[in-house]
């Protein structure tokens, strides 16, 4: 057993793992910023995953078949917009009925397209030249995905928009206080509709990561929990794209190491491992007054003229 | 010809004393969706082959139904006027034996447990002699002697059906070694994934699994790797490296059952006794990752050219022995079975000894985790 096989296969499988969770909580971090829960991210992931594969094996063309989980992502963060900014519904009851309604629904459509493998999955990218490097090529840069870079790249760019442009203190304004960014004459039903249609976007295409790269196949139920790892990574993230990227590589490294110390320490306890570790840095992060890193509204339905 | 007809009338008078069912409404309770490509998926599409079938036969379905949620479900299942009802999961084992007693006027079958009563039976299709042929050509594949499995969960079951696999990797490579890593899920191909990429990275070189999706297979490939299929045709997610794998054949014991009950032969009085443990003889199960296909063609040079010396059959080649063995658990007369003596588990106690079989009461309780697993094996027998 030589160290550098468990560096290359942990970061390796970390990067692959993480990216669908990355790209999820990416989205679920700026519906939140703009003070809106979605707890739909199971139900528009598993969606995005349907559509991305039915495209994809119809038109054949895998990128279309992300394109298409994008739209209908968004589509289905809009259900749960009209819902809950327009009609003030409660956030958590909605979000959980589009997940419900996204397993079975994808489901129903989905049945003629199970027990098919996916004819062109999306191609793999090893990156020319830094590929070669000792350990770091193998672990970072061998047999990755385009999104995994994509999603990187995102990162930053909405750790950006988020802390450094002007629509970023728009976004988080509508989260902290609508009431205030509403006096200032932000459209805060409008920011939150797109933000949440962006997150929306965002977990369908990590949806489809899952049926036309990941795993090129559709059956249903595939996302298996995924979305729910996204929302509490979220909170993990506390709200920032950055840390977000942490935080996901850290649970994803932890998941596939629960694998491979296997033939050591009982894998009950591996198993529950990133959870627990999850969970454990959560615990220390509300000790250390991380409650106040929320977005101050979040969750709370806004309505004009009320404060 | 005048005795010919009594007795067909008698036969047709005691069917209906006993209450031969004419037409049977039969509902199916699944735990998963019919959707998965595994377990739920197969007993949905043997369900839906008899019903094709029998015209005195009309089927229903209940999905994804929780554990703990069968009885309610049965009840409501009686009242649309089902007289027969499987149940498909380990887990809904008690809640039919209630539910039995709830409605003795209607017949129940429960899958995969060892309870029953007086109008509910019990049935399985079992594996394990298929698991063994996989192992036998896993042993011939391997080059760098480590087979990877991926198990969902510690169970019996599976213990059973990987010392199978063992046993037969270990008959054609003895220095050959299974690597053992559990998901703790019948369905979650992340998990399948992640922990096939662990064995790859361990050096495991061909894989087989028990899980509910292909996904397996399709990592496998991905790292251009031969594996084995679990449960249904699996062939085209990798023609190149799915080698042969288990398919399963429930309508063989659901065709069957049905067709007793629609004769009278059994009732809601006598199932107290009816256990069907149906293995390859009576065709509930088949060697191959797709219907028809035992080996996939592209592997087969491979595996001629693998000869052992086997201490029955002398100097032969893998390929002729998986059917040499196939035709021997074929046979009705049984000649051969993968669990017989000697039998080492793997810290060298002697399970089974020479010239013993294990019973079916050992069978479907195994625990021990024979000579060549490695890894994990929660519930393993102390000393």
């Amino acid at each position: 057993m030589d160290w550098e096989s468990w560096v290359v296969s942990t970061l390796n499988r970390a990067l692959a793992y993480g990216t669908p969770l990355l790209w999820g909580t990416l989205g679920e971090i700026y519906a939140e910023r703009a003070g809106v829960v979605n707890l739909g991210v199971e139900g528009m992931m598993i969606l995005g995953a349907f559509s991305a594969f039915a495209v994809a094996q119809s038109v054949g063309d895998p990128w279309l078949g992300l394109l298409a989980a994008a739209v209908v992502g968004a589509g289905a963060a809009l259900i749960h917009a009209l819902f809950t900014v327009t009609l003030r519904a409660n956030q958590y009851v909605s979000g959980l009925a589009l997940t419900i309604f996204g397993l079975g629904f994808s489901g129903l459509l989905g049945a003629r397209w199970v027990g098919i493998p996916l004819a062109n999955p999306l191609p793999k990218l090893t990156v020319p030249g830094l590929s070669q490097l000792p350990v770091l090529g193998p672990a970072l840069f061998q047999n990755q995905s385009y999104l995994t870079y994509i999603g990187l790249f995102l990162a930053v760019v909405l750790w950006l928009v988020l802390y450094k442009t002007r629509w970023g203190i728009v976004i988080r304004s509508v989260g902290e206080s609508p009431a205030t960014a509403d006096a200032l004459g932000v459209n805060v039903f409008l920011v939150r509709y797109l933000c949440l249609a962006f997150g929306g976007a965002m977990a369908g295409v990590a949806g489809g990561f899952l049926s036309v790269e990941y795993r090129p196949a559709w059956t249903e139920g595939m996302t298996a929990g995924t979305g729910w790892i996204v929302i509490a990574l979220t909170i993990f993230a506390a709200w920032n794209p950055l840390r977000a990227v942490w935080g996901v590589l850290l649970f994803s490294g932890l998941y596939h190491l629960a694998y491979r110390l296997q033939a050591w320490f009982p894998p009950e306890f591996l198993k529950l491992m990133p959870y627990a570790f999850a969970i454990l840095v959560l615990a220390i992060a509300g000790l250390r007054g991380a409650r106040q890193l929320a977005p101050g509204a979040l969750g709370i339905p806004y309505t004009r003229g009320e404060k | 010809m005048r005795k010919a007809i009594i007795g067909a009338v008698l036969v047709v008078m005691a069917g209906l004393l006993v209450g031969a069912q004419e037409e049977i409404v039969a509902g199916f309770i699944y735990v998963g969706p019919i959707g998965d490509l595994g377990w739920t998926y197969a007993h949905d599409y043997a369900r839906r082959l008899v019903d094709e079938e029998f015209d005195w036969l009309t089927t229903m379905y209940v999905e994804s139904v929780a554990e703990g949620q069968e009885g309610a479900i049965i009840d409501r299942l009686v009242a649309q006027g089902c007289n027969v009802i499987f149940t498909t999961s380990f887990g809904f084992m008690d809640g039919t034996i209630e539910a039995a007693a709830r409605h003795p006027d209607v017949i129940f079958g429960h899958c995969s447990g060892f309870k029953r009563a007086p109008n509910s039976m019990s049935y399985m299709a079992d594996f394990y002699q298929v698991y063994y042929l996989n192992g036998l050509m896993a042993g011939a594949l391997t080059e760098t002697g480590k087979v990877g499995y991926v198990g969902a969960f510690p169970i019996p079951e599976l213990k059973r059906h990987i010392n199978a696999f063992t046993i037969g990797v270990k008959e054609v490579n003895p220095e050959a070694e299974v690597h053992v890593r559990w998901i703790y899920s019948w369905y979650d191909p992340g998990a399948a994934k992640e922990a096939t990429e662990a064995l790859i990275a361990e050096g495991c070189d061909v894989f087989a699994f028990t899980e509910d999706s292909p996904t397996v297979i399709q990592v496998a490939a991905e790292h251009a790797l031969p594996s084995f299929a679990h449960y249904s045709p699996m062939l085209e997610f990798a023609p190149e490296y799915v080698v042969s794998g288990q398919l399963v054949h429930w309508e063989a014991i659901y065709r069957d059952f049905l067709l007793k009950v629609h004769q009278g032969i059994y009732t809601t009085t006598n199932l107290q006794h009816v256990d069907y443990w149906w293995t390859l003889p009576q065709g509930a199960v088949e060697l191959g990752a797709d219907f028809g296909v035992a080996i996939n063609p592209v592997w087969e040079d491979e595996l001629k050219a693998y000869v052992i010396q086997h201490p029955v059959f002398g100097d032969i080649s893998v390929y002729d022995l998986v059917f040499i063995r196939l035709s021997q658990f074929a046979d009705p007369g049984i000649t051969f079975d993968p669990f017989q003596g000697p039998l080492y588990d793997r810290k060298g106690n002697l399970v089974v000894p020479e010239g013993m079989w294990l019973s079916y009461e050992s069978l479907i309780t195994m625990e021990w985790a024979v000579d060549g697993v490695v890894g994990p094996w929660p519930g393993e027998p102390e000393g």
